[in-house]
């Protein structure tokens, strides 16, 4: 009798193990999947408390993009994203108002995009009233950029968009974006609110993340409009995202990686080779100087003052060299040359045929490193991009000179070649003379158009790491186009000018403008100092070409038709 | 500094540590014979005269002029005295005025003709930038003649005096510094070792005295203007490989180390020999040195350093190494005419004095592991580490006899004294531990002496 107890209650204990593990088991996966509901059985009970914190992690990209935008989130890192935010809801005509000009946007979208940016504009303000002294201060400072930006020069209107202008037709090409399969993706793994707006399944510009939207914004006339909230946007995403991969780019002559993003943008990754206080040491020659990431930063901010909109959005970061590039990487090259310094940091140094060896080795400390990210331009499949040389390109040989070095008559030869003896051209690539003048750049062998646009579009200015190598030395060279041709725009003209009164002047504007990036300060005081000593230096020259040319031959009034645009744009 | 007292430096080689008169040499310990010497040297000149006219003419055919410089055979030449002094004890011997004569001649005297360095040329062009560890022979470095047909290596400055060796740097691709030549052969002088060749610092002509001269079509390439208008020059595959940049002159004149060189292999052949206490050379690897303390017992086991005083002559230039900070002693290399009791030569010096924060304690690995050092050497450690012969003292009197001084910063000074002082302590726990006579040896060569 008591054996038979016994034995049933053995039968009952294997019962109760085999039930136990048939639903751990059955379990297990749906764990690991975060599943939430827990069976009613007892057993399953010891595996609840586990099962909800995984339940919580899975975001899709929207939501955090949104919380991003809304920077509703406690504990947000970025102070100075946030002070970008503040500043655009200071403008009188800040997100709401601005948009009105993005008219490709705006055509797209339905009134429905307003209405996600109010709420935002509010945590804003709620934002602004926690700011610290220190922000105080930088708010305060942020007047002279915000009057900067009220000047009526600041206000000029685009010519009317047509589908022709725009790089993209939001309606026909977004679709065929080789990312469309991720645009599916954003959407199943988007929230299902915002699907309720859409029942179609379409997905509207609103949710596209922000690497895309600048793509969209794109137009002839500028990479991206003057107070568009995208960039403002797409600076924190380059700073805060996640890095999903990392690979070498290929072809260039220094070490870039490309970066691929959680929401799957992507961005150039250029290291920090040199310490801001180092200057170019005078026997370097240009080709050989170092690409500076600073340089990249500042190039892009100094680009969006001059209010060229031909530079890239550029933000800096500390990248963790262990998890954000050596963890993510399938680039074995890159991967095998990392290695422990004797001072106990991370350190790699790539492939690439300028400064990639272990002499030249990239090291954190102990394992962060500072670089900047440039977001990408629209894919080449998509978006065909024509390089153009530069009709004053240097050698690039030790010895020998070039064309317009020794021809002092040499821009009325390439004022009668195309694309130059028409349209704009020449006018812009004064333009990109001036911006590489003032940031020391010599190395400006080549420029991009977009082909879609054919002639008669901007320049992009891609490429600016070997700006602000001296703050010591201007190269007067790098103005000869300038002074060998003698042309400006009128509406650069009165900007530079503008730039160089007390109350704009361009190294303050320049100044604040950098502290809004994470790795401020990104310029030391003399490269900020020497942008206005360069700034007057093209006054003059400018000045001079006036006087032996006669005004109208030297400005190109390119002002007509913007009667005094920014009265019914401002209120 | 009173002069009755005189300077530190004299007193310190008029005390009796430093005045042991050696044995009188019997021409089997002596590296040369001078009927052969001056035989070979002879040859050597009437081959040169032959080949000079020879590259003149190839050179005036691509409108070059290479400036016809005569070469003045003297038998009583500074170098040539200089070899013949070489024997089995040391390079040359305590007073020589014979050294300090050549190092005045390679301050001043013409230079008639450059070229690139044997082991360069023995690497044919080959260069892979692929290689983390670049041979030596890849560095720049520049073998000059002089008018009195002696020869020296030329290092360009190539970091200032103040910098340091960046902290990420492993020891092999740190700089060659040529102030640390320089003061590699005065410290090896103040410490009686006398096995470093002489060198001095020299400001060069790049154009006059390089470039205009050189009969190498290969060297003149390499040559060009800044943008700085600055005459560079580089070595080829590190150029190529972009892992580093140019010399350059200011316009022309640049700084270097002039080191005197060693009599021509085919007469004194050396062999080389890699160090006991060798690096891994490689990101990560560790030698087993670095991971098992009980080391030296097995190289104690092993020829030649189980006889003689081989080992000791190693420990020697583990302090010598110790003392400049150089981690880069690979190799080290003897007479073959010595055998093995010969001492051993400390060439290539030029990655020391690169910390004077640091101290690279692994250096001295050799002292530690195996306990042992010469009784000699201990004693004029000693004698450094008072006050009154205090080795900074004596090296900074020493270095300011150079052109380029001060050769060395004040931080780099005090280093040495600071190191020296932890030689001595390490000597000292290794007597605590093993009691003096197993640590302090007198070896066979100076016996005599020491105890006089």
């Amino acid at each position: 009798m008591i054996l038979f107890r016994k034995f049933r209650v053995l039968i009952l204990m294997v019962f109760l193990v085999a039930c136990t593990m048939h639903i751990m088991i059955d379990l297990l996966p749906k764990l690991e999947k975060r599943a939430a509901g827990s069976s009613s059985s007892a057993g399953g009970g010891g595996g609840c408390s586990c099962a909800h914190t995984p339940g919580e992690e899975p975001r899709s990209w929207a939501k955090q993009r949104s919380r991003a935008a809304a920077a509703a989130e406690p504990g947000w890192p970025n102070k100075h994203s946030l002070r970008l935010l503040q500043d655009f809801s200071n403008e009188p005509n800040s997100n709401l108002t601005s948009h009105s000009r993005e008219k490709v946007t705006e055509r797209a979208e339905s009134g429905k995009r307003v209405r996600p940016l109010q709420p935002d504009s509010e945590k804003r303000g709620l934002m602004r009233d926690t700011v610290s002294g220190q922000k105080q201060r930088a708010v305060q400072g942020s007047s002279s950029l915000k009057a900067l930006y009220e000047q009526p020069l600041y206000k000029t209107d685009l010519p009317h968009l047509s589908e022709d202008d725009t790089l993209f037709n939001l309606n026909s090409d977004v679709r065929f974006y080789p990312k469309a399969a991720g645009q599916q993706e954003w959407h199943n793994e988007g929230n299902v609110e915002e699907e309720e707006y859409s029942p179609t399944g379409e997905a509207t510009a609103e949710s596209y993340p922000n690497w895309l939207r600048f793509h969209i914004g794109i137009n002839r006339y500028e990479l991206y409009s003057r107070h568009n909230p995208v960039i403002g946007a797409l600076l924190k995403d380059l700073v805060s995202q996640k890095i999903t991969s990392v690979a070498m780019k290929s072809g260039g002559t220094q070490l870039k990686l490309i970066m691929s993003f959680q929401n799957y943008g992507q961005a150039l990754f250029k290291p920090m080779k040199q310490t801001r206080e180092q200057e170019t040491p005078p026997d370097f020659f240009y080709f050989s100087d170092f690409e500076r990431h600073n340089a990249e930063i500042a190039a892009f901010h100094l680009d969006r003052i001059l209010d060229f909109r031909r530079v890239p959005p550029v933000a800096g970061r500390l990248v963790n060299m262990t998890r954000e590039i050596r963890d993510v990487t399938r680039d074995k090259k890159l991967w095998r040359t990392f290695f422990v310094s004797p001072a106990n940091n991370i350190c790699f140094y790539g492939e690439c045929s300028y400064y990639c060896s272990t002499e030249h080795a990239l090291c954190g400390k102990p394992d962060q490193i500072e670089g900047s990210l440039a977001a990408f331009l629209p894919d080449l499949a998509l978006a065909k991009r024509k390089t153009w040389r530069n009709p004053w390109r240097r050698s690039y040989h030790k010895r020998k000179k070039a064309e317009w070095e020794v021809d002092p008559d040499y821009c009325d030869e390439v004022k009668q070649t195309p694309p130059y003896d028409r349209g704009t051209r020449l006018l812009d690539i004064m333009d990109m003379t001036i911006f590489d003048f003032l940031m020391g750049n010599m190395d400006r062998h080549h420029y991009e158009t977009f082909e879609k646009f054919g002639n008669e579009t901007f320049i992009i200015h891609l490429d600016n790491g070997r700006g602000f190598g001296k703050h010591s030395h201007d190269e007067m060279s790098i103005l000869v186009p300038l002074t060998q041709c003698c042309r400006v725009k009128r509406s650069t003209y009165l900007r530079l000018q503008l730039l160089a009164k007390e109350e704009f002047k361009l190294s303050s504007l320049m100044e604040e403008s950098l502290l809004q990036d994470q790795l401020t300060p990104v310029l030391i005081q003399p490269h900020l100092e020497a942008m206005d000593r360069r700034l007057r230096l093209v006054l003059k020259v400018l000045a001079d070409c006036v006087e032996k040319e006669g005004f109208p031959s030297v400005v190109e009034n390119d002002l007509d038709g913007q009667p005094s645009s920014h009265h019914h744009q401002a209120h | 500094v009173s002069t009755e007292r005189g300077s530190k430096l004299e007193r310190l080689f008029r005390h009796p540590l430093y005045n042991i008169r050696p044995p009188d040499l019997g021409p089997e310990e002596q590296l040369l014979q001078e009927d052969e010497l001056m035989n070979y040297c002879k040859r050597k000149v009437s081959r040169w005269e032959r080949l000079k006219k020879f590259y003149i003419e190839a050179a005036a055919a691509s409108n070059i002029t290479i400036p016809d410089h005569p070469v003045t055979f003297d038998p009583e030449a500074s170098w040539l005295q200089f070899h013949l002094g070489i024997s089995r004890y040391a390079l040359y011997s305590g007073d020589d005025s014979i050294i300090d004569r050549l190092l005045r001649d390679m301050q001043t005297a013409t230079i008639i003709s450059a070229d690139f360095t044997q082991d360069e040329k023995a690497l044919k062009g080959a260069c892979d930038c692929s290689q983390v560890v670049k041979p030596s022979g890849l560095h720049l470095k520049l073998a000059l003649k002089l008018q009195d047909f002696g020869k020296a290596m030329f290092k360009p400055m190539r970091q200032e005096r103040h910098e340091e060796t960046p902290e990420n740097f492993f020891y092999f691709v740190d700089f060659q510094r040529h102030n640390a030549e320089i003061a590699a052969f005065h410290l090896d002088r103040v410490l009686d070792f006398r096995r470093v060749p002489p060198v001095t610092g020299r400001f060069i002509n790049v154009t006059g005295e390089i470039l205009d001269i050189t009969h190498n079509e290969e060297l003149r390439s390499v040559f060009f203007t800044s943008p700085a208008n600055n005459t560079c020059f580089f070595a080829k595959c590190l150029y190529v490989c972009k892992s580093e940049y140019a010399v350059c002159g200011h316009p022309d004149l640049l700084e270097g180390s002039m080191s005197a060189y060693l009599p021509g292999l085919s007469i004194a052949p050396r062999i080389s020999i890699p160090n006991p206490w060798i690096r891994a050379y490689s990101f990560t690897g560790r030698e087993e040195w670095e991971v098992n303390p009980l080391y030296c017992d097995n190289v104690k086991k092993l020829y030649p350093y189980n006889s003689g005083n081989r080992l000791l002559n190693i420990i020697d230039m583990a302090i010598f190494d110790f003392l400049t900070g150089n981690m880069d002693r690979h190799h080290y290399e003897i007479f073959t005419k010595f055998g093995d009791d010969g001492f051993l030569l400390h060439l290539d010096n030029a990655r020391g004095f690169g910390r004077h924060s640091h101290d690279e304690v692994s250096i001295l690995a050799p002292l530690t592991q195996c306990c042992m050092i010469k009784r000699s050497t201990l004693f004029r450690l000693k004698l450094l580490a008072q006050s009154e012969y205090r080795l900074s003292d004596v090296m900074r009197e020493s270095l300011s006899r150079d052109p380029l001084t001060p050769v060395l910063t004040e931080e780099h000074l005090q280093a040495l004294d600071r190191r020296l002082g932890h030689v001595l302590r390490t000597v000292g726990n290794c007597v605590k531990k093993l009691g003096e006579p197993q640590v302090l040896i007198t070896d066979f060569v100076e016996s005599s002496r020491v105890t006089s």
